[in-house]
This record gives C-alpha cells, structure tokens and sequence, in this order.
C-alpha cells in the first residue's frame, strides 16, 4: 500500500438557507484540527460570523461565488495553508472544509483540486456533501439548475432541518431521481456521523447505481474487456472536448488491459490523473450527466474501441 | 505541529527526559512490549518503558550511569540480552566499552559481562548495532590503536557475545590513513568549524546481507564494509558528500528489495550553522557504484534555524531486523532536532513525499525553547516513538498513512 498523505478536501454545499454553516459547525465540533474555508456572498457575510471555528482556522474568501472567479483564490488559500503549515506558522490540520456560498456549483472546487499540480501535492478531494432543506419544499428550489448541480455533484446528500418536516419521503425521492449514487443521511441541527462522510469522499465508486431523471442522467459505463490506459486517457479527453459542461460527475474503477487499476474521477472539465488503486475491484465508469444519455457515451467508446481493436 | 500524526501519550521519564540515540522494543517473555531507552548523558544510564499500552506508557526501571564524566547514549536488545554503550568525556576514564545484561526480567536488568574499550587514547563506545543475539557491531575506540587526530578515535569493531559472558572482539576497519602506523596518508580535513572527526557512527548488519556492514563514518562518508571474513573487514565502496557539504554522515539504512541505501547527516551546530544536513537516497543497485539520487524534502532553513537548538537531519527507523519492529521499504522516518519527526513516502525515489511529521511543542523547562527531536523506532503496529534530547522524554504517537 502506498500511502497517501494528502489532506482531505470536503466541499459542503446547498442552497441558501438550508443548513450548511450549521453542519460545518457541527463537523468541526467532532472532527477537530479542521481549516474551514467560507465562501462568502453578499454584502453581509452572515454566514462566516456564524461559524464557531477558531479564528486561525477559520478563513473567508472574498465577495464571489467560488464557481466563477474565485477558484483562484482557493488555490491561493490553500497553497498558503500549506505552506503555513509547512512553515511551523500555524500548528496543522487534518483537513479542510470548503463552505461554498448557497449560489456555487461544487464542480469547480473539485475542478480546481484535480487541475492544479501545485494543490494536488499536500490535498486531495473529499466528500461533495450538498445540503438539502427537507422541511419545507418551497426552500429547496429544485426546480432551480444550480440546485440540481449542487445534488447531482454530491457523494452525499444531507437531508437537513428533519425536525421541522413531517414527512421527508418525498424529498428523497426527488433527490434520489437526480443523483440516485450519493449517500442519503438525515440530520437533526447538522448531527451526522462525520465517518461516513469521510468514508464516501475517499470511496472511488458511488455507493449506488441508477437512472436519471429531469434532464439528468446517470448510468454505468462497462468494459467488454480492459481497455489500454492510453485509449481510456484518449477517451476521457474526446468527451471532455465534446461535452464536458456535461459531464456533472464521473467516477470508477477500472480495470487496465496491462493488470493494473485506476481510480477515475471527473467533474466537468476536468479530470484526475489515472491513480493507481490496489484491492479493488473493477466497477465499471458511473456517470452523471445531463443532457447526455448513456447510448451516446457508449457509442463513442464503441467506436473508439473497435477502431483501436482494428487497427 | 503536526501532519497525519497524533500524539497518542508523552511521558517525561520521571523527570530525566534527556534521551540519546538508543531505542529498542523488547517483547517480553509475559507478553509486553518493553521499550528500552538509553538516556543521552548522565546521570541516568537507560529506561525501560512498558509501551504495551502506548495512551499509558509506565517506566518499569531506571538506572544510574557510575559516574557522570561518561553517558551510555546507545543501546540494543535482542531476546532477553541488551548491550549498552559506554562513552567517557576524557580519553584514558573508564568504564568505557560496552556491558550486557540480562533482561528477561524488566524490572531487575543484570549485569552479565563488560567489554573494555578503555585506553590512553580511547572515549569508549559511542553506537552499537545488536540485533542476533551474537555480535556487536559498534562503533568505538580500539586500544591497540593510536589515532593520528584525536577526532578519529572511534572505528567499526566487532564482537562475538554468543559466549555472554565472555565478549571477544574478533575485527575491526577505520579508515585508512587515520591511525599511526598507516600507510596511506591522512584524510582532508574539513574546515574546522566542520571538522568533526573521520570515525565510525552507525554500524547496520542486516541478515540479507550479513557479509556486509552498512558504515556512517562522519566526515569520511560512508562505506560499505565485506564482513564475510569478520576478522579482516575489507572496504567496498564508500560514497561522500563533503566537501562541500559540512560532514558528520551518520546513519546508512539499506532497502534490500529496492537496492536504494538511505544515509542521514546529523546536525551538530545549533540555530542550522551547518546546514544543509540532510537525508540522502542512493541508488545502491550496484554497491560498488553508489549514486545520490535525491535528497528527502525539509521545510524551509528560515523557518526553523532560529526556534531554538539544532535544525537538521540525525536519526532514521533502521528497519530493526527484530521481532516487534516495524519495517517498510517504502516509508522513511528520519528526526530533525527542532524539525521533529516525519515520514517520507519513497515509493518513487525520484520524487520522495512528505507525508506526516509530528514537531511537539517546546518541553516543560526546556532551556533552548524548543523540542530537539533525536531518535525515532516505530513498532509493527505503526506506533511511532520519538525522543527529545534535552529534556521533553518519550513521545508515543499515531501515523494516519
């Protein structure tokens, strides 16, 4: 087992109003030797003031929403978190956790963490965790693409504000219609197990498979046979270069024709090198799209594939 | 300061927390895992610890060094038998050389024989590598032998224990030129500043290979040393890297698997007035062609040169061919005074990682202002144990890897 050493990256969020500052406070609360990253929006940031993390570990990143012109910034927070740390200048952290404003898609926080070379040395993407207000429905404005996003990009979905709703069933079924791989926990006042984030942010496949729906898609890309890492690679890039502002979330194992296995992971426009991953078994590419159906996907492999097979 | 790396307990050895380079795991006869402590100057001599439980570490014994012109500074332990080195501060005091003793039972450690390194011209034993159960491997001052610069007292010796009670030294190598009565001439010093010494340091025997010694020689480089023949050692290779770099080579930790070599240099000066000093990897595929190929990332001289004491490579995890000790190929653990402990992901030596430290805050009554983190050993169950050398005791701490 190689080990890793990278520092964990979570990305926590969801629409205005739905409870992320009080998750994050929560997990800050049980996890410890957290960096907590707040992505403000507004004039009046509230939500950083809300936040109980100490000062040293508590950074606000500027007016912006950190899916458009803020990526820079993060990059520059957290190289410089790093080398702080590095330097002695502030004690360490186990992890860091991105609060990105109720406006953001969480694609570009991971975009950023697979894209930047500098980044990838000292952290690494953890859990997508979207929060969802399950108590009312007019609060989760679904029926908005940003919230869509948020839901379809997570590896867990926290149905927040239970307590205040009756029957949270139907909430659940709209979520799991949009993104029917992320873990689902129901949470009282952000009270989640903090283990089953971390476990479904460092797992490399989805914990579920299914459909689609509203424009969104999700299934399983197969391999009759492992592909040669160059022509997953060449793949990967093709569809990128075609359709990448829809790929919303793409993640696997996959099995190489020379033996070995890679974990693959993509958001977007980006995508992660192909990492070694030993002891796991292959499972096939899950993707979550929209506007793009599984044929399309397999078509182009196919024909990818077979030209390669003839050559 | 921390990275992947948790403090599981800190133990300030019942107030003689000053620590030299000796640590060893025992796994004692009724199940519990001793970690035995040489302590770096007196007036204590070693500790042992019961680290069974490494949240409660508790001192099981601790004794007292005859006199205080002298420090035991190493030890080994293999089965019930330990060896513990004795240096002396002036040439021609004794006791110095090396005594065994029984410790099958922890508690009440006792003294089986000594072997007498002591002479006009000897400090005795400064490390000792014991790891069979038969030989000594150390260095220390032969009395037969005169070094042309005091410096230079101490060479590789070796010493047949497998007879406890009665040691007898069966070889030894010092670099040639260094004693009276050589032929070849003597080395180029370094400047004096850095002119610490040509003599031996860490003398690793590993079973892959027990026809070879892994030799730190300080300001001589290091060497490789065919101990096929123990008593007439012959010379390899050798590899240095001073000048220009400033001296005092100390450990050489063989990856056989991998055939890469690791060697530390030790930082002697304080606030990094020798630096750099620092983790080497070699490519040690042909030993008789040793080739560095990179060297382990440290953070920044100007972070760390003035929080007090030394800021610089010392001691490696040596992959202790013993039951009970830990042993990786791919992960180096190196300790870096005022720098702490940390651990280097190698897999690709090219490129090597940091992938966790862990610096404790300055100990209680620490004269200097901060940790001087000496010595490392991680057990097979990942428990990192580190040292302070002044006064901050024994560290038991968590790797998240």
């Amino acid at each position: 087992m190689i080990p890793d050493g990278r520092t964990p990256v979570f990305v926590v969020t969801g629409f205005l109003g739905s409870g992320k500052t009080t998750l994050v406070n929560e997990l800050v609360k049980k996890l410890g030797e957290t960096l907590v990253i707040v992505n403000e929006f507004g004039e009046v940031p509230v939500d950083h003031h809300l936040l109980q993390v100490a000062e040293e570990r508590a950074v606000a990143l500027p007016n912006g929403c950190l899916c458009c012109h803020l990526r820079g910034d993060l990059e520059e927070t957290l190289i410089g978190a790093a080398m702080r740390r590095r330097r002695g200048e502030i004690a360490g952290f186990d992890r860091v956790i991105v609060e990105t404003s109720g406006l953001a898609d969480p694609g570009p926080v991971a975009q950023t963490l697979y894209a930047d070379r500098a980044l990838e040395r000292d952290f690494k993407l953890g859990p997508i965790v979207t929060v969802v207000d399950a108590s009312e429905a007019g609060n989760r404005n679904l029926g908005l693409s940003i919230a869509k996003s948020q839901i379809a990009a997570a590896d867990v979905v926290v149905l927040s504000k239970t307590d205040l709703s009756h029957d949270a069933s139907g909430i659940e079924d709209e979520i799991r219609e949009l993104n029917a791989h992320a873990r689902r926990v129901r949470a009282r006042f952000g009270d989640v197990d903090p283990a089953l984030l971390e476990k479904s942010g460092t797992d490399p496949v989805f914990s579920s498979v299914a459909h689609h729906d509203h424009g969104f898609h999700s299934f399983v890309l197969e391999f009759d046979r492992p592909p040669r890492k160059d022509l997953l690679e060449r793949f990967l890039a093709l569809l990128v270069e075609l359709r990448g502002a829809d790929l919303l979330r793409v993640k696997g194992i996959v099995a190489l024709a020379d033996g070995e296995h890679v974990a693959v992971q993509g958001v977007r426009h980006v995508f992660d090198r192909l990492r070694p991953i030993a002891n796991r078994p292959a499972s096939g590419l899950v993707f979550i799209t929209q506007n793009m159906a599984k044929h399309d996907v397999v078509a182009l492999w196919q024909a990818m594939s077979s030209l390669e097979g003839s050559a | 300061m921390f990275l992947n790396m948790k403090l599981l307990s800190h133990h300030g050895l019942n107030g003689f927390g000053g620590m030299g380079e000796g640590m060893s795991m025992q796994l004692a006869r009724d199940g519990r895992r001793i970690l035995w402590l040489a302590h770096e100057s007196a007036p204590k001599n070693f500790t042992a610890v019961d680290v069974s439980d490494p949240r409660a570490p508790k001192v099981v014994v601790q004794t007292d060094l005859p006199h205080a012109q002298m420090r035991s500074n190493s030890l080994e332990v293999a089965g019930d038998l330990m060896a513990v080195a004795y240096q002396v501060t002036k040439f021609g005091l004794k006791p110095a050389g090396f005594e065994l003793f029984d410790v099958s039972k922890p508690e009440a450690p006792r003294s089986i024989s000594f072997f007498d390194a002591s002479g006009p011209h000897s400090r005795g034993c400064h490390q000792l590598w014991f790891v069979d159960g038969k030989t000594v491997h150390m260095a220390c001052a032969d009395p037969e032998q005169k070094p042309r610069n005091p410096k230079d007292d101490q060479v590789y010796r070796i010493v047949d224990v497998s007879t406890p009670t009665k040691p007898r030294a069966v070889g030894r190598w010092h670099l040639p030129g260094t004693m009276e009565g050589d032929d070849a001439p003597p080395p180029e010093r370094l400047p004096g500043k850095f002119d610490a010494g040509f003599r031996a340091h860490n003398t690793n025997v590993y079973p892959q290979r027990p026809d070879r010694c892994y030799l730190g020689y300080i300001d001589g480089g290091i060497m490789v040393i065919d101990i096929s023949d123990q008593s007439r050692p012959k010379l390899v290779s050798r590899w240095t890297n001073s000048p220009p770099y400033n001296g005092f080579n100390h450990t050489v930790l063989p990856l056989f698997e991998r055939g890469l070599i690791v060697v530390s240099d030790e930082s002697v000066k304080d606030n990094a007035g020798d630096w750099p000093k620092l983790v080497w990897i070699l490519d040690g595929r042909d030993e008789r062609h040793l080739v560095s190929i990179g060297t382990l990332p440290m953070p920044p001289v100007d972070a760390f040169k003035a929080r007090g004491g030394r800021y610089g490579a010392h001691n490696l995890h040596e992959n202790p061919p013993v039951p009970g000790a830990w042993k990786s190929e791919n992960v180096v653990l190196g300790t870096f005074f005022n720098g702490g402990v940390r651990a280097y992901d190698i897999s690709d030596p090219y490129s090597p990682r940091e992938i966790a430290y862990f610096v404790p805050e300055a100990p209680e009554g620490s004269k200097i202002g901060a940790v001087q983190i000496n010595d490392v050993f991680v057990d097979d169950r990942g428990i990192v144990f580190t040292v302070d050398r002044h006064n901050g005791g024994l560290y038991a701490l968590e790797m998240k890897v």
